[in-house]
């Protein structure tokens, strides 16, 4: 194991100002048109102060992306995404020497007689820096928020490495030396459980499940993301969605499928959810033919009204 | 959510001020003796958070939750644990979470300890004598093998027979099967002499020492990787006899294929750790414990849908070659083992399917759930004895198209 500090150094001043309590952040992400729940606000909040990385788990749909997302622009520093696949490797997130140019480079020297040492061509003109990096080399004061997107779908090992990287907050590039992190990044981790984190990886995370939000906040993010909705449409959609959540469908709508209902009856100009509103707008939030099937089975007016 | 019911966050917060580590370290030992996997990293996080948020009852939940959990499946056993010990009463947030279809998790009770390794056996006895008229179709091979190996003897011989002592041979003989799935072509690429796409930047790296002459062609090829193996094991009592032996294959899997394995007999539990840890039996136990009415039957269907909505769909399924290992004998619906195999099939590479009552004479998949789910496989075998898992192995590896219809009736 690598040396780790002794104790939590504690967050930069500057963040202790910016987030001096839970209410504080949770606020700054309403301000920022994302309401979060108490746990989730909590969740960041420790994430930030600690410092800790978050992993952020739910069905998708939930909103595990756009937290990170609300985060950064709450704390006004950018948003840095990782998105992580299968195969994926250090040159992809961390950096990558930049050939062509070093290669012109070369070209150019040679055609003007001059002379170009090996230290000219591993300058940091030349280095491309992938998503880890430029999150390390955020200058602060406040920390920059590095989303790691989906990170079941990259390779064991490459969480391992990430996982080091996190850790010391520093980068060694063999040719450049080491670079620290002036001010280490606020780490988001998602997951959609494909496949089980390693340990190691959990045990430094704090652990956040993203549930469905109550009603009434579900009412109001769509309302928020659908500016001028009206609240009784807003209010039908919603009912819906729960009870499609409940019944017996293969990919329960998120919220993001709610948004895409509301927003898709607005532009019909609905203005309550009905039986052939609802038909004409289906294909917005079921996705697979046999939902669709099972709720004009059910029937459609049964959305409506049907029990919860 | 409001005000401590009983006060008995106040203390707790009290004591957690007097003596931060105490009271976190009994919170995380009785959260351990709930089965939660309890690290002293975790408990000074718990700390720490705690201190940045204050000791209401709210601020204490969410310290303890954000920092002591580390999946979904905890969440139930941790409400309850910190119920009991923070107030003494449930429903900690007052909100609903969690997935309410989520399997049983143990009670805040300690767990006791393991139980002894038999668990499977006891229900054995009806399955045997189900198959049993298949048993003179089997060489006996112990009695002509005068210099036969216990391998050899034991190679002809029904799973269902075995003694424990016979079973521990059998061990060493099913982790000699190396189960393998067919390869399928991986997103990245390596350096290659002769490969099939020509690598620029590789190429123009090494020009480089050429004064920048691309002398020598670089070339890249695809990597290969093995296909994922998901194992669904039928561990009700009329697989009892089979199951053992099934899962000491399935160890060898996970261990060296990465195979993601699930048993089930009422309730779908997902072993793939406690097999990659070499504890089958363990996962067995904890298998039975999660089904409590386990010899009382299967829901093949449901833990088929189960599977699909909690794991298959999400990516766990797609492209991998899924074995599932029961005599399809379903006391619910066929319709539904019938609609989820339809779904599994088309998330899914290849299915195999792996019935011991296949071997049994007269055999024909016409009713219930295993008529139902053979349209949507693609090799059905029987894995009866050890001899016959060799044909298991191989159908594990074979690429997509290759079908066995009708080969059960011989």
């Amino acid at each position: 194991m690598t040396a780790r500090p002794p104790a939590r150094a504690g967050a930069p001043a500057a963040l202790v100002e910016r987030v001096p309590d839970v209410a504080t952040l949770a606020t700054a992400l309403d301000a920022c048109d994302y309401l979060a729940d108490d746990g989730l606000a909590t969740a960041m909040f420790l994430s930030l102060r600690l410092p800790q990385p978050v992993l952020l788990e739910g069905e998708a749909g939930v909103g595990k992306t756009e937290a990170a997302r609300a985060l950064a622009a709450a704390l006004g520093t950018p948003l840095i995404r990782l998105q992580c696949y299968e195969g994926m490797d250090s040159s992809e997130a961390l950096y990558e020497w930049n050939y062509p140019r070093q290669l012109l480079r070369i070209r150019l020297a040679e055609a003007g007689g001059e002379d170009v040492g090996e230290d000219d061509l591993f300058g940091r003109e030349y280095l491309v820096r992938r998503p880890v990096l430029e999150a390390i080399e955020h200058p602060g004061p406040l920390p920059a928020v590095l989303l790691v997107d989906e990170l079941d779908r990259a390779d064991h090992d490459f969480e391992a490495f990430l996982l080091e990287l996190l850790a010391d907050a520093a980068v060694t590039v063999p040719e450049l030396g080491t670079i620290r992190a002036a001010v280490p990044p606020a780490v988001v981790l998602t997951s959609n459980r494909t496949r089980d984190l390693h340990d190691a990886l959990k045990r430094r995370c704090l652990y956040h499940w993203i549930d469905y939000p109550a009603p009434a906040r579900e009412v109001e993010i769509v309302r928020r993301r659908v500016p001028g909705s009206a609240r009784a449409l807003a209010e039908d959609v919603v009912g819906a969605l729960g009870r499609m959540r409940t019944a017996d469908v293969q990919k329960p709508p998120g919220i993001a499928e709610g948004i895409d209902w509301v927003a898709a009856l607005a532009l019909l100009g609905a203005e309550r959810l009905d039986g052939e509103a609802a038909e004409r707008t289906l294909g917005a939030v079921l996705k697979y033919r046999e939902d669709q099937e099972a709720v004009r089975a059910a029937g459609l007016e049964s959305l409506l009204r049907g029990p919860r | 959510m409001s005000a401590p019911p009983g006060g008995g966050a106040s203390s707790f917060g009290r004591a957690l001020a007097r003596d931060a580590p105490i009271a976190a370290v009994a919170l995380g030992r009785a959260l351990r003796a709930a089965g939660l996997p309890v690290t002293p990293d975790r408990s000074r996080t718990f700390v720490a958070a705690a201190g940045l948020l204050g000791a209401g009852r709210k601020a204490l939940y969410w310290a303890a939750r954000l920092s002591f959990i580390s999946s979904r499946d905890q969440l139930a056993a941790f409400d309850a644990v910190f119920a009991a010990v923070v107030d003494g009463i449930a429903d900690p947030a007052g909100e609903p979470r969690g997935d309410p279809g989520a399997p049983a998790v143990p009670r805040a009770a300690p767990r006791a300890a393991e139980p002894p390794r038999t668990a499977a056996p006891a229900t054995g006895g009806a399955a045997s004598e189900q198959a049993g008229g298949a048993r003179p179709l089997e060489p006996q091979t112990v009695a002509i093998g005068v210099g036969a190996s216990p391998d050899e003897r034991l190679s002809g011989t029904r799973l269902d027979e075995l003694d424990d002592a016979e079973l521990a041979i059998v061990a060493r003989l099913v982790r000699r099967l190396a189960l393998a799935t067919p390869p399928r072509r991986a997103r990245r690429s390596r350096a290659s002499r002769r490969g099939e796409h020509l690598d620029v930047r590789a190429t123009l790296r090494r020009s480089r020492r050429t004064a920048g002459d691309p002398v020598a062609q670089l070339h890249r090829r695809r990597r290969e990787r093995l296909r994922p193996l998901v194992a669904l094991l039928d561990v009700s009592g009329s697989m009892a006899p089979y199951a053992r032996a099934y899962l000491l294959l399935l160890e060898g899997a996970a261990r060296g294929a990465r195979a993601e394995t699930f048993v089930f007999a009422t309730r779908l539990t997902r072993v793939t750790r406690a097999l990659r840890q070499g504890r089958a039996h363990a996962a067995l136990d904890r298998a039975s414990r999660a089904a409590p009415d386990w010899a009382g039957g299967t829901r093949l269907g449901e833990a088929l849908r189960t599977f699909n909505d909690r794991f298959g769909r999400r990516g766990l399924a797609r492209d991998a070659v899924v074995v599932v290992l029961s005599d399809g004998w379903e006391r619910g619906d066929p319709a539904l083992v019938g609609r989820e195999m339809e779904r599994l099939a088309r998330l899914a590479y290849r299915i195999v399917w792996v019935n011991p009552r296949v071997a049994a004479p007269g055999f024909a998949p016409l009713t219930g759930g295993m008529a139902a789910a053979l349209p949507h496989i693609d090799e059905l075998v029987s894995g009866h004895s050890v001899a016959a898992l060799d044909a298991v192995v191989d159908a594990l590896q074979r690429h997509r198209g290759w079908r066995s219809a009708g080969s059960w009736r011989g």
